[in-house]
Parts: structure tokens; C-alpha cells; sequence
């Protein structure tokens, strides 16, 4: 792929991540269980890493989490460094999955991963803030939460990949 | 396309694994919390790691206990009602509201939290032997 073209999609990702990080606080899956989301950014992290490999993809995560927050007006805040750990947690995982695990697992196997690592992440960040064990209640409801909404992200992200035009993905996928 | 076309071997093996291990970890909450009914409920408030307020929910049958908590980005407004406990309304600075979303707790479990303003409320029953920080 040319640089310029990559540099467009890489652009073009990092906006639509912001997108459905957006469409995401409509739907209140928090009112299910506290903290818990759909986790719609993921779709475009999976798609980058599947696009990309490691740079370009971490690239897409971190910009998305910082201009995600400096949209919402939380950067630096206590709610920063939460996304914060939750989004590079996942990506490492389901980077660390696509690159060794691509062979065994489909991208649905591959969100999954990152779901559940997101949710953990967060309470962990959450009790190191809070410092009241009693948060890691929620953990067994979030990450069963995290199998369904996993599972629609990696399967999103699949037919995505696959009706993307050759322009884009370069033969890759 | 069927799904299972997509769906590989070892996907459905780390989707069993992980439907197990969270039911694993909800056993967890079902064997310290198992109830007793006729036991007495304490609410406890802890901010920034300490405990600033220890509330007798029974006291709350005959009228409403309501009271202010203030953190580092602003006011709760936490109510007792009827034998349950809920936080009646977050700072207006709290972007997500988490904790006044949660909505009413009432027995033992349950958490309410506040990250950004590093506020927890739950309830204990006086005869346990655990509190939050040991589980």
C-alpha cells in the first residue's frame, strides 16, 4: 500500500473510531451492569490490527483514546486513565492473539480476547483508585456480558474486512 | 455464510473457557454472601481509601435518611430508603454518572462506586465476619 493511502486509512479509522465511541454512550448497557459497555471502538482497533500490523494499529488506539477524551473533556482525568488502561490492554492481547493465535482463532475468538482483558483491565484501574475489593463483584457479570458484545465486534469486523475494497486492504485479508 | 463457517475449533473452546471461568468467579460472591435474612444491615461510605461513615439501614424504615458526601470533584447526594441504598445524584462533573446509575442496592454484593471521586458504598450485615477490604 502507498504511504499516502495508508496514511488516509489509518485517518479515516481513527475517525470512525471516534464515531462509534460515540453511537456507544446511547445505548445504556451501563444500567445492566455498572461500567459496562458495547464496546463498538473495537471493531476499528480489530480491523487495524488485521490491516496493519503492530505500529499503525497502536497508532489508531492511542489517538483514538485521546482525542476520545479530549472530545468528552475527561483528558487527564480519572476517566482518561481508565479507557486508558482498558483500550492498550486489549489491543496488546488481541495483537499478541492475531499475530501467534491467527491460525487458531477467527477475529470473533480475537474480540472475545480483547472484551474480556478491557473489562478486567478496567476494574483492576478502578480498584487501584478506589481501593475497595468489593468492585471486583461486577467482574463475572462484565466479562459474561463480554462474550455477546465480543462476539458481534468480531463478527462486525469480519464482514467489514471482507467487503473492503482491494484498494484498501491491499490483498491482505 | 452460517456462522459456523467463521466460528473455528478453538474459538468455541475459548468461549466455553470463558463462560466458565465467569461462573467460577460468580460462585465466589454466592458463597460469602450467602444470606441471612433476619441479619442487621450497616451501610459503609469510604472515601480515598478510608472509612468515613457507617449508616444502620433499619434505621431507614420510618423516614428517608439522605446525606451529602463530598469528594474531589463534588457532591453526593446518597439515599437510605426502606432497606435500600442508592446515590440519588452524582456531581454534575462525573461524566459517566456510574454510580447514580446503579441504581438501588439491597443486601450484601453489590458495590456502588464513584471511581473519579474514589467513593464506595455497600452494605454489610453486623454478624459477618468479612468486611470489604478482606474478600
Amino acid at each position: 500500500m502507498k504511504k499516502t493511502r495508508k496514511i488516509v486509512v489509518i485517518s479515516l479509522l481513527i475517525s470512525l473510531g471516534l464515531v462509534l465511541h460515540l453511537v456507544e454512550s446511547f445505548f445504556p448497557l451501563t444500567a445492566v451492569v455498572p461500567g459496562a459497555k458495547l464496546g463498538l471502538a473495537n471493531i476499528v482497533s480489530l480491523i487495524a490490527i488485521s490491516l496493519f500490523g503492530f505500529p499503525a494499529a497502536f497508532q489508531v488506539v492511542i489517538f483514538r483514546v485521546i482525542l476520545g477524551s479530549l472530545l468528552a473533556g475527561t483528558f487527564m482525568t480519572i476517566n482518561f486513565y481508565l479507557s486508558f488502561s482498558g483500550g492498550i490492554l486489549s489491543f496488546l492481547l488481541m495483537y499478541l492473539a492475531y499475530y501467534f493465535l491467527k491460525d487458531y482463532l477467527s477475529l470473533i475468538g480475537i474480540s472475545i480476547i480483547g472484551a474480556v482483558a478491557h473489562n478486567t483491565a478496567q476494574i483492576t484501574a478502578a480498584y487501584l483508585i478506589i481501593s475497595n475489593l468489593g468492585i471486583f463483584y461486577y467482574l463475572p457479570f462484565l466479562i459474561l456480558l463480554a462474550l455477546p458484545t465480543g462476539f458481534g465486534v468480531g463478527l462486525v469486523s469480519y464482514f467489514t474486512l471482507k467487503h473492503l475494497p482491494f484498494s484498501i486492504t491491499g490483498g491482505n485479508f | 455464510m452460517k456462522i459456523t463457517d467463521i466460528l473455528t475449533f478453538y474459538d468455541k473452546i475459548l468461549i466455553i473457557f470463558v463462560v466458565l471461568l465467569a461462573l467460577a468467579l460468580l460462585v465466589i460472591p454466592f458463597y460469602y454472601f450467602a444470606s441471612e435474612s433476619d441479619a442487621e444491615l450497616l451501610l459503609k461510605v469510604q472515601l480515598d481509601n478510608e472509612l468515613i461513615k457507617t449508616v444502620p439501614v433499619a434505621d431507614s424504615y420510618e423516614k428517608p435518611i439522605v446525606f451529602e458526601v463530598e469528594g474531589l470533584i463534588g457532591t453526593h447526594i446518597i439515599e437510605v430508603n426502606q432497606g435500600r441504598v442508592r446515590v440519588l445524584e452524582a456531581p454534575a462533573d462525573d461524566p459517566l454518572k456510574i454510580c447514580e446509575k446503579t441504581g438501588w442496592i439491597d443486601r450484601e454484593g453489590p458495590i456502588i462506586v464513584c471511581v473519579p471521586n474514589s467513593l464506595s458504598l455497600w452494605l454489610e450485615s453486623t454478624d459477618s465476619d468479612i468486611d470489604g477490604m478482606s474478600w
